[in-house]
């Protein structure tokens, strides 16, 4: 397994604001219950028929199958903080597993909340491209297993809010600017009324760290993939515009000072801190990601940020040091580890 | 009644919580409400659900004690759940559903993909799969009046298999 994932690797369309774009769909095997209800056998049955999916899917590339019974616990938590799985799948992991694409770009659970869920995952804005990636997944399954489809309902979900087309399309977005301007909320705590809806990526309960949302579609049906894509698209499109009114405000002559001094401030502490907590880490390196998106900051590469908010993560830290460690041992790690990455 | 959050606007919204057995109920206006499920803060999604199955109409529903033939659910235990059992639940719960589906989405309808006709070809290779194990059994057994019927129902399974556009083997 790789270190990160492909698309927190390296930053792609809109980079300075979308950190990725995610597309998920769910699909059911007709005459089987949904995994919460099967019984084992039938569970076991359709981590089969995941596992026999995997050379069909060569013509799209190179995947491997994990079977989630058969991953050590910290190689499971490792999966969920690069967005690969869910944390519900690693717990009871047996009959559940993981079809994963050689970059990471893919990935396809086997028996979490329906039998199968197709994820693809793209660097920056590209949602189409996404799209276009699960659809031919899904084709190359449709191809083989009978779907537990509606002619009237679409595909049939075990959540009766995924029903339809089962698709939900996810922006990842750094939003610090408007966040510093106080407009986050108003920008962002509208979109429901448009079958939208936003949530912080990272964080506990209702904190939201690092200035990281999530905006994905809550409508799955009435509207086609390609509308919901093209809506969302459109929507994505008004946030990039906020945000980058933002920045500039902030670069305005009479704050420009007081910006630099407080990026530069916490770019500071970051590469002289010998103890940080995820929360504290996640919000300085939204603030030197700021800073280097403004220009502000020119000897950090971008991409060594985006890299380093997956890779200050407890389950990554564990991995990297080979076992598992208290929290004020990651905390002194995590410090080390974001001064040696800033300082090379 | 006026909204508990901002106190001026009259509550629209009810939102129920249960939690070990305890019912807390919260009456919102349009505008507090969207705010409450906008965010991760406070949106909960099973007691989301659960207060949308509370629908009048819903749980009439419920109260039947209907039973899906295929995962034995009843209404109240997916909407103790928040989720259907196995895909029949979708036919035998169809009028409750709908109300659900209306809530959610705005609408009952499915606009989007449909699986080609691989629907079709993939349960009508399996039926020739199955004549052909049968008809073998038939061979051996000497039994050849049921053999010719496997033999036909063989060939009309292939049939309807090249009108759907698809062949059996490799596909």
């Amino acid at each position: 397994m790789k270190e990160t994932s492909s698309w927190m690797a390296k930053s792609g369309p809109q980079g300075d604001i979308v950190l990725g774009t995610r597309v998920r769909l769910a699909r059911n095997i007709r005459s089987i219950p949904f995994p919460a209800t099967a019984e084992r056998d039938q569970l076991r049955e359709v981590l089969r028929l995941g596992e026999e999916m995997v050379p069909l899917l060569k013509k799209l590339g190179e995947f491997s199958f994990l079977k989630m019974a058969e991953v050590e616990s910290l190689e499971r938590e490792v999966l969920v903080e690069k967005h690969l799985i869910s944390p519900r799948h690693t717990e009871n992991p047996q009959n559940k597993g993981v079809i994963l694409g050689k970059h990471d770009e893919i990935s396809i659970m086997i028996n979490e909340e329906d039998h199968i869920r197709i994820q693809v995952l793209e660097p920056g804005l590209q949602l189409e491209q996404a799209w276009q990636v699960a659809n031919a997944v899904d084709d190359c399954f449709e191809k083989n297993l009978d779907y537990a489809f509606d002619p009237e309902l679409g595909f049939l979900t075990a959540c009766p809010t995924n029903v339809g087309t089962a698709l939900r399309a996810s922006v990842m977005f750094h939003l610090p600017a408007l966040k510093r301007v106080n407009q986050v909320n108003k920008v962002l705590g509208t979109v429901s009324k448009f079958g939208l809806t936003v949530r912080g990526l990272y964080g506990e309960g209702s904190d939201v760290w690092g200035n990281i949302y999530q905006l994905s579609n809550q409508v799955t049906m009435g509207h086609s993939e390609e509308e919901t894509i093209e809506y969302l698209n459109g929507f994505t499109e008004q946030i990039l515009h906020s945000e980058r009114q933002a920045r500039e405000y902030l670069m305005e002559e009479n704050r420009k000072l007081l910006t630099e001094d407080q990026l530069y401030r916490s770019y500071g502490v970051l590469t002289h801190a010998r103890s940080m907590s995820s929360q504290e880490a996640m919000e300085l390196l939204s603030d030197l990601k700021l800073g280097v998106d403004l220009g502000i900051i020119q000897d950090i590469d971008s991409d060594v940020l985006k890299q380093l908010i997956v890779q200050i993560r407890a389950a990554h830290l564990q991995k990297m040091m080979g076992q598992p460690l208290p929290a004020e041992e990651r905390d002194r790690l995590r410090a080390s580890l974001v001064r040696e990455t800033l300082s090379k | 009644m006026l909204c508990e959050k901002c106190g001026q606007n009259p509550a629209t919204v009810r939102f129920v919580k249960i939690e070990n057995n305890n019912k807390t109920e919260l009456h919102l206006c349009q505008a507090c409400a969207q705010g409450y499920t906008g965010f991760a803060a406070g949106f909960d999604l099973p007691n989301v659900l659960a207060s949308m199955f509370e629908h009048p109409k819903v749980r009439s529903g419920s109260q039947g004690g209907k039973e899906c033939p295929t995962c034995k659910l009843t209404m109240s235990d997916i909407q103790r759940a928040g989720q259907l059992g196995c895909s029949d639940c979708y036919t035998t719960f169809r009028p409750e559903i709908n109300v659900l589906l209306r809530r959610i989405h705005g609408s009952t309808n499915h606009v989007g993909k449909v699986p080609a006709t691989s629907h079709a070809r993939v349960r009508i290779g399996r039926e020739i799969e199955e004549a052909r194990r049968r008809l073998e059994e038939c061979v051996r057994t000497e039994n050849y009046e049921q053999a010719a019927h496997y033999r036909d129902e063989i060939y009309r399974l292939e049939k309807e298999l090249v009108e759907k556009g698809g062949t059996h083997e490799g596909d």
